[in-house]
């Protein structure tokens, strides 16, 4: 989760978050030196005793800034298509877990083999247990098996919801009577928090969403658990 | 979980308030080198032409040009490292996995070379 008066992204979880990361980065970097720039000629402009009243043409400067600004926008376009892409990738997911919004809590159903399915609600402050993070925690956790791919099927029963997991770079809108898929992979165990992130009545900042993921075994153990 | 991102913003250091060269990898070489190449830029300008105004604009283009391609050489080198680590992780995970198997690479490996023999 965020830690306090955090500005920047979390942690990635997935390898997709992790190429996000890196096109921030990118991105970041490029606009650091054209902000530098346009900081350097606007001093530059206020601190020369040069004056030209006469401008017909410019043929050169604007050339330049024709130019440049085109090359620039190539240099973040292709990170950006390529990160795209690989978000569409197809990687045969392993395990397919459905998440149906509702107000104001989530459904998740795994259904692949066995009709598992519960509600996962968010524990009231003051039922909540010293050391739990206030709002941002649930009675029945979202359990996935760690570097599994995974498809997510989201949708909603009454009112548009969204699936968000900063750490995972999954944000997806749930819709009344659409489905939309989503993929990511767990590339580490531990416990993710995210909130729902589309206004969806009263209760739309107290419907959170934790994904724990665990190693196999243990899901299968958890799973069984769960059946039982 | 509250505690595990606050040494790194502790370390941060945000340059223009935005770049923070602590903890994004290959920033730090890139500004360094960047402001070693404007100050080559702009102090040889000078010393060649004596013209204060201009060797400061040659210093600013050297600053962004050398950053630039400082920036872009790292990040290509440093894509190429994290994508031999996964290959490296995969492959040490299927050896645990498949290790005496029909799916052991190593297997198929000395039976072929059994074969060749």
């Amino acid at each position: 989760m965020a830690h306090p008066l955090q500005l920047g992204f979390q942690d990635a979880m997935s390898p997709i978050m992790e190429e996000l990361l890196h096109f921030h980065d990118h991105t970041l970097m490029i606009v650091f030196l054209i902000s530098t720039m346009v900081l350097y000629i606007i001093t530059s402009m206020m601190t020369t005793k040069l004056t030209h009243t006469n401008t017909m043409n410019a043929q050169e400067v604007e050339i330049i800034w024709t130019i440049l600004p085109a090359i620039v926008l190539i240099t973040i376009a292709l990170p950006s298509l390529r990160v795209l892409y690989l978000m569409d990738e197809i990687n045969n997911p392993y395990l397919t877990i459905k998440a149906m919004g509702h107000q104001w809590c989530w459904t998740y159903e795994y259904t692949d083999y066995e009709n598992l399915e519960f509600d996962s609600y968010m524990i009231p402050t003051q039922d909540l247990p010293k050391g739990y993070f206030r709002l941002l925690e649930v009675d029945h956790r979202m359990v996935v098996p760690m570097e599994s791919p995974i498809r997510m099927l989201i949708s909603a029963e009454d009112v548009l919801h969204s699936w968000a997991m900063p750490s995972l770079g999954v944000k997806t809108d749930a819709i009344p009577g659409r489905l939309n898929q989503t993929t990511f992979t767990m590339t580490r165990p531990g416990i993710f928090y995210g909130q729902c992130s589309e206004i969806c009545g009263a209760n739309h900042s107290f419907m959170p969403i934790v994904v724990e993921s665990i190693p196999l075994k243990h899901f299968e153990n958890w799973s069984s658990l769960m059946l039982s | 979980m509250a505690g595990e991102g606050e040494p790194g913003s502790e370390k941060s250091f945000k340059l223009l308030g935005i770049l923070d060269v602590q903890n994004i990898p290959c920033a730090r070489e890139s500004v360094l080198y960047g402001s070693l190449g404007s100050l080559v830029a702009g102090l040889g300008h000078f010393l060649a032409t004596s013209r204060v105004r201009r060797s400061f604009h040659f210093g600013m283009g050297g600053f962004v040009l050398t950053t630039l391609g400082c920036w872009v050489y790292c990040r290509y080198n440093h894509a190429k490292l994290r994508i031999q680590q996964r290959i490296i992780q995969e492959g040490m995970r299927n050896k645990i996995l498949y290790e005496s198997s029909d799916f052991d690479p190593e297997s198929k490996q000395n039976k072929s070379q059994g074969s060749h023999s």
